[in-house]
């Protein structure tokens, strides 16, 4: 035998990670899951045609149709990544158990935290690509479309001899409506949400006995982390339970554990054509970060004392 | 040099199981201790659920022993790096079927370390080792039962390790593809690798293997070098060259002459592990 294998280094973390996230990633792209953009186009453009008629004024003249347009688009990005990344990583784990494949995995010198980051950060770049595609095939709708928008709103303003500053200030009332760095923000806000479920399903995954259990579990966390801030609020508010030290805490350890994804409702005001302060921004990142890296840990923590 | 530290060792493993139902234990492997030198084929014997398996996947640190331990060339089998020198072929193993044969010792190769020129080289030699060359750009999904066995034995092997593990290597495989594997296991004996194999299929334990254990129960009931075994300890054999009929006569004479001695038939006295293996395995059956 070739003694250049004896004397080779035995990979580095970082390595294997990539490894195993490349092949998760082959895998799923192998599981066609791309066919879904093609509902995605048609969803984009069919939201082209939801226009509500108002003829009020100038301004208001196509907004509907590309606040639409972004609600549509969002919506679908949410619903599919939300999606993707639950249902992949719930499928990931247990297949691998099922087929013997982990066996042939955790025999070579492979840490369990390598396998488990690996799997997410496949699944987390498949998330990634899809959005990038649909966000590419959302911004060139809303470009094409805002132009148009645009050119309505000019002729009708010009007809009713409006002045100059007030076609200015309405060209970049409709621009902000149109393709912006605060929808790019958006985008990446819902990346980020999906990036917290997909951890948190992994989390699920390794002590859940199926599929369907980590899937349904998964949406369950996921709904109620959409209104979970407002029970704590009201528990925390209504009268003499609230102001124990032992309820406070409570509070904090759900809040800790359970992401609020309340946070994320700024993807809204940006559908209606508020920009997203970068501030914002960097406090959901630190968010996803935070919840992904914990549940990850924890996943962690399961999986290393799992006996196969 | 003749290597000192055992390529396998385990010592009084005990491992329980709780069983679903009131929390109560099953003890699947029970104390048993096994030692194989770098080099050896040695083969571990028993019926279903005898706690094969288990003994193998504490090992490989699937599973952590209730008690004892188990090392590769010295090294915990708890620790990731044990598994430097190890590979290792599940029972009826499912790659990934979306991989073609390349793309799946490739991605073993690269868990392992490798890259480049080395890794191509690596997965050629191997995909030749196992007679897939035909095969290698098809998909794993296409693969019949015995093409998986052959391309599993090829990723236990990507990193050259020096110790392979192999879980009932023929198990629904065509005796074509059977014997194809037996002659892959005499090509790593004569490479110094060792082997560590368990089966059901006593005639090629019988083959190829030169230590035999058999489990039973989750203990281990006997264990040997297999000539030793299978010896039948109170008969004697003569293998005598260009013996005349006077000179077998004579010698029958002579036994039948001798007191408490008695000539059960000439000819190669024989007996197989699998006769050996009944024989050990009923009359623990009829104990317990």
């Amino acid at each position: 035998m070739s003694q250049s294998i004896a004397n080779i280094s035995r990979g580095s973390h970082i390595g294997r990670i990539i490894v195993i996230a490349r092949h998760a990633f082959t895998q799923l792209v192998r599981m066609k899951v791309f066919y879904f953009l093609a509902v995605f186009a048609v969803i984009a453009i069919a939201s082209n045609f939801f226009d509500l008629p108002q003829h009020e004024g100038p301004e208001s003249i196509g907004v509907n149709v590309l606040r639409s347009i972004k609600s549509w688009s969002l919506g679908t990005m949410t619903l599919f990544s939300v999606v993707l990344s639950i249902v992949a990583t719930a499928l990931l784990l247990p297949k691998d158990v099922e087929d013997r494949t982990l066996y042939t995995i955790l025999a070579k010198p492979v840490p369990r935290i390598d396998y488990l980051a690996g799997k997410l950060l496949g699944v987390l770049m498949l998330v990634f690509v899809s959005l990038a595609l649909m966000n590419v095939l959302m911004v060139v709708v809303l470009q094409i479309r805002t132009s148009i928008v645009l050119e309505q709103q000019l002729d009708m303003a010009k007809a009713l001899n409006w002045p100059k500053e007030a076609i200015d200030s309405l060209k970049l009332e409709t621009a902000a409506n149109g393709p912006t760095w605060s929808l790019q923000g958006a985008v990446f806000a819902v990346f980020l949400r999906a990036s917290i479920m997909a951890s948190l399903a992994l989390l699920i995954s390794t002590f859940s006995t199926s599929t369907l259990f980590t899937t349904i579990i998964s949406f369950l966390i996921y709904f109620i982390g959409h209104f979970q801030a407002d029970v704590r609020d009201a528990y925390l508010q209504a009268g003499q339970a609230g102001e124990g030290v032992f309820a406070r805490l409570v509070s904090l350890v759900l809040s800790l554990v359970m992401p609020d994804f309340q946070n994320f409702n700024v993807i809204d005001a940006v559908i209606e054509g508020q920009t997203m302060p970068l501030l914002i921004l960097g406090k959901l990142t630190l968010i996803g970060l935070y919840y992904a890296i914990f549940f990850t840990i924890a996943s962690w923590f399961v999986f290393a004392e799992k006996e196969f | 040099m003749a290597e000192k530290t055992p390529a396998v060792e385990i010592t009084s493993l005990v491992k329980d199981f709780k069983t679903s139902f009131r929390k109560q234990m099953l003890r699947a492997v029970d104390g048993v201790s096994i030692r194989i030198m770098p080099g050896e084929v040695y083969g571990l014997i028993g019926p279903n659920g005898s706690g094969k398996s288990t003994t193998m996947k504490a090992l490989l640190g699937l599973v952590a022993p209730t008690s004892g331990t188990c090392a590769i060339f010295g090294k915990d089998s708890l620790k990731v790096d044990s598994r430097n020198d190890v590979g290792f072929l599940p029972e009826n193993p499912y790659f990934y079927k979306h991989l073609s044969g390349v793309e799946t010792l490739k991605f073993y190769g690269k868990l392992c370390g490798l890259k480049g020129k080395v890794l191509e080289d690596r997965v050629s030699e191997l995909l030749a080792l196992v007679d897939l060359e035909g095969a290698r750009d098809r998909r794993i999904g296409g693969y019949s039962k015995g093409m998986l066995q052959r391309i599993g034995l090829a990723q236990a092997l990507v990193q050259e390790p020096r110790l392979v593990i192999l879980d009932e290597p023929t198990a629904g495989v065509d005796p074509i593809g059977s014997r194809q594997i037996r002659d892959l296991i005499f090509k790593l004996r004569e490479r110094g690798i060792t082997v560590f194999l368990c089966s059901h299929l006593l005639e090629q334990v019988q083959e190829v293997c030169d230590h035999v254990g058999i489990i039973f129960k989750g203990k281990m009931v006997k264990e040997g070098r297999l000539e030793d075994l299978i010896a039948i300890e109170d008969q004697t054999e003569f293998i005598i060259k260009d013996a005349s009929p006077e000179l077998v006569s004579r010698i029958k004479e002579l036994v039948t002459s001798s007191a408490g001695a008695s000539l059960v038939r000439t000819g190669k006295p024989r007996t197989t592990l699998e006769r050996l293996f009944l024989r050990e395995t009923s009359n623990r059956e009829e104990d317990s």
